[in-house]
């Protein structure tokens, strides 16, 4: 492995992440040397937002530099008051994993390799003093539905599983998992009150 | 709020990821004209959001910055004027595109190798007869590439490609092992092209390898390497002994 960057200011507990949105604010001013301290300060999130969608590594490697240069071409749409850096780049690079994992339909699930079927999508019991206060809400709220409706979004978000995985996860018709992320997704916005 | 509150349930499973592939096309290209729609789909994609920070971190195989900053030269030659020119990393950067295109040929092709299997469990004799269709979507086959491994000859037969208007097709062979894609010549859209161009290749390269199509300028890149992205591309499967 490479030598670690450090990865401190990507946890928002430790306070604004100020180093990445000043980092941004340069690259949309086209500096390149900025562009290139993001990328080692966040390329290994972002990998990992997209890895666990597309999990051949070739092609999650590909789909990173994509998003990357997404982010390159956007950086000037990026406001801080809307949500945090990590954020904003991680739905550039997860749109462009669902877009693949949509776009070349796995022949089955054993296309997955071996080890990569998640037994359960766990919120992550140790990052919780990471937490930013957006982050606490939203799981405070995923935390008020129901177990197997909060995997699903889990699965759905962390996994990138369609309505069709769902079902075949859960052993239900997909109209039924339908009804499940639509409710799920409306109770979760009337929770965080927006 | 003026959005239907169907089209406001579509933006969310957007958002979220679980629409099918018509369905999230639909809606990415609706979203480009339907500003309300725009708004609610990145309205729920700010709520989601935050999971992001929980994702764990992977470190990708490799540091693909000067990749990343190779492209970026290549869309946009000036912007990227502080960072010197390296003509190494634009061209692998080049080849890492044809590489993942070949990962996704390979998924298109493994639903013909289902079928496939089967028979080869049975037959005793290493096959001779391979065939690739070459397609841009598993409904839309174009051309239909067969090669016998013993000689190496093969021949493409037009299946609905449309002809290609001032241009031609040029079609190449994709393999890890010989770095930059490599010419097997110019193909005809309205009838069978037969060449041998295969025999510089060693049998189990060409049993592996990616075949694809670009549009090129009459007769041929001029470079000898592909000048645009493929339209058409596939995988040999076994076919006979």
């Amino acid at each position: 492995m490479k030598e670690a960057p450090d990865t401190s200011q990507l946890r928002p507990g430790g306070g604004q992440p100020a180093d990445l949105v000043d980092l941004l604010a340069r690259v949309a001013k086209r500096d390149s040397q900025a562009f290139a301290a993001l990328y080692k300060l966040t390329q290994a999130k972002l990998h990992g937002v997209v890895a666990r969608i597309v999990p051949r590594g070739d092609t999650s490697g590909e789909l990173l530099q994509e998003a990357f240069v997404k982010i390159w071409e956007k950086a000037a749409d990026f406001d801080p008051e809307k949500g945090s850096p990590i954020a904003w780049m991680a739905t550039i690079a997860r749109n462009r994993a669902l877009d693949e994992v949509r776009r070349v339909r796995p022949v089955s699930l054993e296309d997955m390799p071996e080890g990569f079927e998640p037994a359960a999508e766990e919120i992550d019991p140790m990052g919780a003093r990471d937490r930013s206060e957006k982050l606490t809400a939203l799981i405070n709220c995923l935390e008020s539905l129901d177990e197997e409706k909060r995997q699903a979004v889990m699965l759905a978000y962390y996994r990138g599983y369609s309505r069709e995985a769902l079902a075949q996860r859960f052993d239900k018709p997909v109209p039924t998992v339908k009804t499940w992320l639509r409710r799920s997704l409306l109770q979760l916005r009337d929770c965080l009150g927006s | 709020m003026s959005l239907d509150p169907e089209d406001d349930l579509l933006a969310a499973e957007f958002a979220l990821g679980t629409l099918d592939a018509a369905e999230r096309a639909t809606l990415a290209a609706r979203r480009q004209r339907e500003a309300d729609l725009d708004a609610a789909i990145v309205a729920w994609e700010q709520r989601l959001a935050p999971l992001a920070e929980n994702a764990p971190e992977i470190p990708a195989a490799r540091d693909f910055l000067p990749d990343i900053e190779a492209r970026i030269r290549a869309a946009t030659p000036t912007a990227f004027a502080r960072i010197a020119i390296d003509p190494v990393a634009a061209m692998q950067a080049q080849l890492v595109r044809w590489r993942a295109l070949a990962v996704a040929a390979s998924l298109v092709a493994a639903v013909v190798l289902v079928g496939a299997v089967g028979r080869e469990a049975t037959r005793p004799t290493e096959p001779h007869e391979f065939v690739a269709v070459l397609q841009k979507s598993p409904d839309a086959p174009a051309f239909a590439v067969s090669v016998n491994i013993d000689t190496r000859e093969f021949t493409v037969r037009p299946i609905s490609a449309p002809a290609p208007v001032g241009k031609s097709y040029e079609l190449w062979i994709i393999d890890a092992k010989l770095g930059a894609p490599k010419s097997l010549g110019v193909i005809n859209a309205a009838d069978i092209t037969r060449a041998d161009k295969l025999r510089a290749y060693a049998p189990a390269v060409v049993a592996d390898a990616t075949y694809a199509v670009t549009v090129e300028q009459p007769g041929g890149s001029p470079t000898g390497a592909p000048t645009s992205a493929p339209v058409f591309y596939g995988k040999l499967v076994p076919v006979g002994p």
